[in-house]
């Protein structure tokens, strides 16, 4: 009686592992196969100036040129990817160029911003381009909805 | 032995129509070699899976599974979520799988107990079992998603603000598993051109000097299929197998050896279900495009017919049936309307000829089967009988 109630316990105990691996399994993929949106902004963030001209890539995709006040969009799989913008002068030559990884669920966003569930769930995010340019830290901003 | 020929002849009147019509239709047609190729590799590709999954249930005595589109439907609630969720690319279709998978098992389940109380009329319960099934699906597709299921995508719901749209775009998991493992089939001049367009990427390049042309093989489409029909030679020599086998030979016989017949009859349907699930699956990332009420319909119908051109009947089918059965009514789709183009001027007459034939062709297979075992009976009757039964 008592091996037949330990065999039901193993059988129920074995089912819910493979239910939970099932399950972590999907996590995971929804975690690596999430499609995000990118949004490179070239307007002007604060004391930061929008720029002449910048030319932006994501993951060495097609590359967006971007003039002033310009907004262009880029969709990345996975919650990681790899930004590079070259900035132009008036006369057309480069006179900077940035590459940064971005991890979009390690961001830290301002204690100030009221998030909803959607947004949380969406994951889309703005990159004010001249703020990255510039070096700062507090270059992603929320995307637009 | 003309007994024996005309037995050869009945057993194969199917394929051997079609592959005469195919003759005939080919030529009309005025394809080149590697177009036929092409388009066939793809819808064996696209195809198959679905039709391999009704072996099983046939295997079990249950004829053919006009149930699987039940299967289908929890495939594209899989994909549905994964569009939604914007879950892209191979693991966007695993995770469909994984969706999809419990939502089949408890179709399956219900399939199977309903199955259990219409034994001997399984086919036709299981068609109209697909249509109650279809009527909750529409329910939870056009009424309740959106509303009490939560859909954060726009482009997903019709303008009301809930409901599914009729059309849904699969951008993100389109050809995925085509083009995982990307092959190219062509000639030294071919490879040349291919890899001028396309450059020096990641792909197998197979160069064979006599072919004529430029094709693509959806090489991880095949392993899977591969793997599958490896699946079904196996499922056969085990215990659950040879269980199924025996029922399928007679029920009654089964369950004297002490084989549980309707439970596993249930196995075979939830099985089966689950297999269209993933079938569907695969189909719908080669489309590219979720016809969200109807692909389902469109799945049971064709792979059933393929499967009955392709020689098998309600009570045998085997894994080179599906091929046969996939080749042949897949080349008729293709030649069809352009060999009715270049013989009467009309490419719509060349495909109500294709559809003509084509499901003329499944009532004289189903007819075919019940005079054969109607024709078994009275024989099996008659030998009972004994000379004296004859007298």
């Amino acid at each position: 009686m008592f091996i037949a109630f330990l065999k039901f316990l193993m059988r129920w105990f074995q089912r819910l592992v493979v239910l939970a691996a099932l399950i972590a399994l999907g996590v995971w993929l929804f975690y690596i196969g999430r499609e995000h949106q990118v949004f490179l902004d070239n307007k002007t963030l604060g004391e930061f100036k929008a720029l002449e001209q910048v030319n932006v890539s994501v993951n060495g995709g097609e590359v967006s040129e971007l003039m002033a006040r310009e907004r262009g969009v880029k969709k990345v799989v996975g919650p990681k990817f790899e930004i590079k913008a070259e900035v132009f002068d008036e006369d057309g030559e480069i006179v900077n160029t940035i590459t940064k990884e971005i991890q979009i669920d390690k961001i830290e966003w301002p204690e100030d911003f009221n998030f909803n569930f959607n947004f949380r769930f969406s994951k889309d995010i703005m990159i004010n381009l001249p703020t990255l340019v510039a070096g700062e830290e507090n270059f992603i901003v929320p995307a637009p909805r | 032995m003309i007994r024996k020929l005309f037995d050869i002849i009945a057993n194969n009147a199917v394929p051997a129509v079609f592959i005469l019509i195919s003759a005939f239709a080919i030529p009309l047609s005025g394809f080149s070699a590697s177009y036929l190729v092409q388009e066939l590799l793809t819808r064996i590709g696209r195809n198959s899976f679905l039709i391999l999954s009704l072996l099983i249930p046939i295997m079990a005595g249950m004829g053919l599974n006009f149930g699987m589109v039940l299967g289908a439907m929890a495939g594209q609630i899989g994909l549905l979520f994964i569009c939604d969720w914007g879950v892209v690319g191979i693991p966007g279709m695993v995770l469909a799988c994984l969706i999809g998978t419990p939502i089949a098992i408890v179709l399956g389940i219900f399939c199977g107990h309903i199955l259990n109380r219409a034994k001997g009329r399984e086919m036709v319960t299981s068609y109209i079992l697909g249509f109650f099934i279809n009527g909750v699906y529409q329910m939870v597709v056009l009424y309740l998603m959106g509303w009490v299921i939560p859909i954060t995508n726009p482009n997903l719901l019709l303008s009301r603000g809930y409901g599914v749209r009729n059309a849904v775009s699969l951008s993100g998991i389109r050809t995925v598993l085509d083009n995982l493992i990307p092959t190219v089939i062509t000639n030294s001049e071919g490879a040349k051109q291919f890899l001028n367009i396309n450059g020096a990427g990641s792909f197998f390049l197979i160069q064979l000097p006599f072919f004529d042309g430029t094709i693509r093989i959806p090489l991880a489409t095949f392993i899977i299929i591969a793997l599958f029909c490896v699946f079904i030679v196996w499922f056969r020599k085990t215990k659950l197998g040879q269980d199924m086998r025996a029922i399928g030979q007679s029920q009654s016989v089964a369950d004297s050896a002490g084989i549980p017949v309707n439970r596993t009859r249930i196995i075979a349907i939830v099985i089966s279900t689950v297999l269209a699930c993933y079938g569907q699956i695969i189909y719908l990332q080669n489309m590219g495009t979720l016809n969200t009420y109807n692909s389902h319909d469109q799945a049971g119908m064709f792979s059933i017919a393929a499967l009955l051109i392709g020689g098998a009947s309600v009570s045998k089918a085997s894994i080179t049936n599906v091929f046969v059965g996939v080749i042949l009514f897949h080349l008729m789709f293709i030649v069809a309307p352009m060999a009715g183009k270049n013989l009467i001027g009309e490419a719509q007459i060349g495909e109500y000829f294709r559809v003509f034939v084509s499901y003329g062709i499944i009532a004289i297979a189903l007819v075919l089967h019940a005079w054969k075992r109607n024709r078994e009976r009275e024989a099996a009757r008659r030998s009972l009988r004994g000379n004296g039964g004859n007298a």
